[in-house]
């Protein structure tokens, strides 16, 4: 049984000269599934959110949740459904417990179970302590924890995760991909969006990788993988002339795609490594550039996206 | 329904939480009536204070050595019949309408009158006359002579102005309406001469019911108003004169419920763009009653607001509103229209703070179009037909109606054209809101 499946979807803002936030796309997420969403910023994973979560409307294209249509049933849709939105979305002026009470009952709960549901809600966030102080004096991290609280408050049986982990100190990463794990293995469907390659690999079942609104690839982490082929990735530093080192590298045999990061960093994919290297040391003695850094990387999503893309994943 | 209510007890909350709206709701518009009513009124409260008004009335009245009478009747002798001029002028000062502008008194003799003017006793002394009837009437029920030079003397206390200005005009509003009395009396002789009736007492019976019939118009519809709105009741029972700091109150608060009305309705656009309206969306509860329990919020914050200013404007300037149930009505429809303007020009604009600056814009130009400020200024005829393009205007007439007295009746069309607008102005917001997030 498919929770979510997408059809052919296009957004476009401002038509007709405005971006393209979704072209084209389609997948299926699997009933019981954790499906991220892999892709830099402006890739249009908040678009794709918000078109499951009947907030935008598609121009062309449909998708249904839990088999109903988010264009045409968008009340039964909602019904199902928990979103986590990217940006804090809670009321500073009222307290945490009052925050939770509140949007309990616009997801309709109320009464015993509501009270319930609060104090457990509260518990699994952390904020047990803290749910007396008004949301405005809690830290980031505390605000973001509440942000995720209130969308399982009503214990959706899909739950949607929009960049949760942002601007979040490690610890309550962890917390936060613990509690998504125990979610999805008590049977909720997750679709979780990040540009952390390193969550979409520890968290999903599947991932969808998204670049200018398109879904580039899509698949188990291994079937990604196998993309690369039996590329590897080498990350280097060099001291100078950065720009000249990455023109002369890209034509470079054995160099599969190059970017380049931040003032000093180079990636490149190389077809094989070992015959790769000791031209990359030959050429930069020939330009009168010392590599002052160079380390070589296992094959994971990251690469996946450079291979595909020819730029990094964080850009 | 429940959820529309929780939303908009949230919002009244995060309203009445907010000191910043507070002082804009409340405050500033009893900060304001407190100035002006201070820079009108001297000291208690701010009703003018009443001027003591001495009338010494020697007036012999038209017919030589009749005792003077304000009721003349036709059937008397010749000039008998003729209304005593100092009678109407002490029954002028000492009308129920001014008599919260002149208190008034008599005295037997100018010389002590002046004596208590003098003494700091009286403010104002009005010294009619013995021959003021004889000079008005020309001396001849016949109307033919010249009026003669009586004059009527105003002694006053030099630091005093505007008192003894009301009573000066008084004065001079009866012996105007005497001279139109005289004329009337005149052509009604001519008139009746020119038939070739010639008898001269029926003639003199005649031209004193003439007068005496002018008289009794004038006086019932007067000329002079000391009124600034000139209210447009039906007067059943006493009349009451509001204050000066109930005028002004009233208009300080239709105008800032206005923007007791926006602060909510901003919620709308601080909600989308904190993200929790978005949010809401995603949640199981309509949009439907989201919008509506924003409608309601806005509703209720403007009710609250105008409700606590009635009763501070009460409490603290005693001011006295009129009737409870048309004050009652006047208050629901206040906050209606407040809250219809305060969500239309929010349904316009994109983002909060061009809200804010396009609503204040708005506001003021219908505030001074309305007559929010003007308080108790006269502007005459033009301006009481312009107003009434905003939906202000009208209300502020229909509670110039009730705080002088009126009933149900002289606010129901006021009333209907203020809903009516509303409705209009809830419509458009509701139409801009649903193309925005429907
Ligand atoms: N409301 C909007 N109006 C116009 N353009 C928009 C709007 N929202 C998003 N876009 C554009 O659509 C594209 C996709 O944006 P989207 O927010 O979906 O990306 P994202 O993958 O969520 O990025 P991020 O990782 O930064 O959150 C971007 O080019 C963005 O500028
Ligand atoms: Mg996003």
């Amino acid at each position: 049984m498919e929770a979510i499946v997408v059809e052919k979807l296009r957004k476009q803002f401002d038509p007709p000269k405005g971006p393209v936030a979704v072209d084209d796309v389609s997948f299926r997420i699997a009933e019981g599934e954790i499906f991220s969403l892999l892709g830099p910023n402006g890739a249009g994973k908040t678009t794709m959110i918000s078109i499951l979560s009947c907030l935008l409307k598609p121009d062309q294209g449909e998708a249904w949740v839990g088999g109903f249509s988010v264009t045409k049933e968008p009340e039964k849709v909602k019904q199902l459904i928990g979103v986590v939105p990217q940006e804090i979305a809670v009321y500073e002026d009222l307290t945490g417990r009052e925050n939770l009470a509140f949007w309990g009952r616009m997801y309709g709960l109320g009464g015993q179970l509501l009270r319930q549901r609060v104090d457990e809600v509260l518990e699994v966030v952390g904020l047990v302590d803290r749910q007396k102080d008004r949301v405005g004096k809690y830290s980031s991290g505390m605000k973001r924890r509440l942000n995720i609280g209130i969308a399982l408050l009503h214990q959706p049986r899909i739950l949607y995760l929009d960049e949760p982990t942002v601007g979040i100190d490690p610890q309550s990463r962890r917390s936060i991909l613990d509690r998504v794990k125990e979610l999805n293995a008590a049977g909720t469907t997750v679709l979780y969006t990040t540009h952390y390659m390193e969550e979409a690999q520890e968290l999903s079942h599947r991932v969808g990788i998204m670049d200018h609104g398109a879904m580039i690839a899509i698949g188990s982490q291994a079937e990604l993988v196998q993309l690369v082929g039996g590329r590897t990735r080498i990350d280097l530093r060099v001291d100078r002339h950065l720009q000249l080192v990455a023109e002369q590298w890209q034509s470079l045999p054995g160099v599969h795609s190059l970017s380049r990061d931040e003032d000093t960093g180079l990636q490149l994919l190389a077809d094989d490594a070992a015959a790769l290297m000791p031209r990359l040391l030959e050429s930069a003695r020939a330009l009168g550039v010392r590599i002052t850094e160079m380390t070589v990387a296992e094959p994971n999503l990251e690469m996946v996206f450079l291979h595909l893309t020819g730029r990094a994943l964080r850009d | 329904m429940l959820r529309a209510l929780l939303v908009a007890a949230k919002d009244v909350r995060h309203v009445y939480r907010s000191r910043a709206s507070l002082v804009l709701m409340l405050v500033a518009p009893l900060l304001v009536t407190g100035a002006i009513g201070a820079a009108f009124g001297s000291g208690e409260g701010f009703e003018i204070e009443a001027t003591r008004t001495v009338v010494v009335d020697q007036d012999r009245g038209a017919g030589a050595g009749h005792p003077a009478s304000t009721d003349a009747s036709a059937d008397g002798g010749a000039g008998a019949g003729f209304p005593a001029a100092g009678a109407a002028i002490r029954a002028a000062l000492g009308s129920p309408e001014l008599a919260d502008l002149v208190d008034l008194t008599t005295s037997p003799d100018p010389q002590s009158a002046r004596a208590a003017v003098d003494a700091g006793v009286a403010d104002v002394a009005v010294v009619i006359p013995p021959d003021l009837s004889e000079a008005l009437w020309g001396g001849s029920p016949f109307g033919d002579g010249e009026p003669g030079p009586a004059t009527i003397q105003i002694y006053k206390d030099a630091s005093r102005t505007v008192g003894p200005g009301i009573v000066a005009a008084v004065v001079e509003q009866v012996v105007r309406t005497c001279q139109g009395a005289v004329a009337a009396a005149r052509s009604a002789v001519a008139a009746t001469a020119a038939h070739g009736l010639d008898d001269p007492a029926a003639l003199g019976a005649l031209a004193s019911a003439a007068a005496s019939d002018f008289l009794t118009r004038a006086q019932s519809d007067p000329g002079l108003s000391l009124r600034a709105r000139p209210p447009s009741v039906s007067t059943t029972g006493p009349e009451r004169a509001p204050n000066v700091a109930a005028q002004v109150l009233i208009g300080m608060m239709v105008f800032f419920t206005l923007f007791g009305a926006s602060v909510p309705a901003r919620s709308v656009l601080d909600e989308h763009r904190a993200g929790t309206l978005p949010r809401l969306f995603t949640t199981a509860t309509p949009r439907s009653l989201i919008l509506g329990g924003k409608y309601i919020a806005v509703f209720v914050v403007v009710l609250l607001q105008s409700i606590i200013l009635l009763i501070a404007g009460l409490l603290l300037y005693g001011a006295h509103w009129g009737a409870f149930g048309p004050v009652a009505v006047l208050t629901v429809c206040g906050a209606v229209v407040a809250a219809s303007l305060g969500l239309v020009t929010v349904s316009f604009a994109k983002t909060p703070g061009q809200a804010g600056a396009v609503s204040s814009v708005i506001f003021v130009f219908l505030g001074l179009v309305s007559g929010s400020f003007t308080g108790t200024a006269d502007l005459g005829q033009v301006y009481s037909v312009l107003r009434r393009i905003s939906p202000l205007g009208w209300l502020l007439e229909a509670w110039d109606n009730i705080m002088f007295g009126g009933s149900f009746s002289d606010i129901v069309l006021p009333v209907l054209v203020v809903l009516a607008f509303s409705l209009v102005f809830f419509a458009l917001a509701t139409f801009f809101f649903r193309r925005r997030y429907a």
